[in-house]
């Protein structure tokens, strides 16, 4: 699964210490979630949309979603 | 409401997680150490201590025992108050653990009762094992989500 944390986190300064004690968790599971190492459970995520103040689709996006969509969009344009 | 007003209040409310952590190391390592303190008491006990007396050794075991029971509850505290990655590592590197334990378990005691072993076996090796495999598996689950 791929997320926008790092890059929105980026985009208002916030640390990766500062953003793992407004979300509760450790620094280092800020860090392994932006680098994809890991996912986050559904309440994590939710917790995370509503302090970016966006839907959660928006910053979390499932890759193997987006390859077959990918996919279709290239058979039906070809 | 802002994404730093959701943000201050956060941190306000939990400059925490950290130092909860923290406490409830700091609590769980004095479990431990009662624990292995009446391990030492129960296990020494008898033979410098109190010369063998049926009811200061009875005492000891029970100690032993409710420590042991205080250590568990603690444990289990350190785990709910984990994050979910650490929870996840903390319970992998458990799992691991149980496991090794059960498996090499079994065939230690059946080589200690049939002498294929020069020496008995004793639990003691076993602990090491366990926490051996706990202490390597804990490291590379942290190491690994890095």
């Amino acid at each position: 699964m791929k997320n926008r944390l790092k890059v929105l986190r980026a985009e208002r300064n916030w640390t990766q210490a500062e953003l793992a004690d407004a979300l509760d968790v450790s620094r280092q599971t800020v860090n392994a979630i932006e680098t994809g190492k890991f996912d986050p459970s559904l309440p994590l995520a939710f917790r995370a949309a509503r302090l970016f103040g966006m839907h959660i689709e928006e910053l979390f996006h499932d890759e193997e979603r987006s390859s077959v969509i990918a996919e279709v969009k290239k058979d039906t344009y070809v | 409401m802002k994404n730093g007003d959701i943000m201050n209040q956060s941190i306000a409310r939990e400059s925490g997680y950290q130092s909860r952590i923290r406490t409830v190391n700091i609590r769980l390592a004095w479990w431990n150490a009662a624990w292995v303190g009446t391990c030492a008491l129960m296990a020494f006990g008898p033979k410098f201590l109190w010369n063998k007396a049926l009811g200061f050794t009875l005492l000891a075991i029970g100690l032993n025992v409710a420590v042991g029971v205080g250590l568990i509850l603690a444990s289990k505290n350190y785990v709910m108050e984990l994050d979910e990655l650490q929870r996840k590592v903390y319970l992998n590197a458990l799992g691991i653990t149980v496991g090794v334990g059960l498996i090499a378990g079994v065939p230690y005691s059946v080589m200690g009762t049939y002498h294929v072993i020069p020496f008995q076996a004793d639990v003691s090796y076993l602990i090491l094992l366990m926490v051996v495999t706990f202490s390597v598996s804990f490291l590379y689950g942290t190491r690994r989500y890095r």
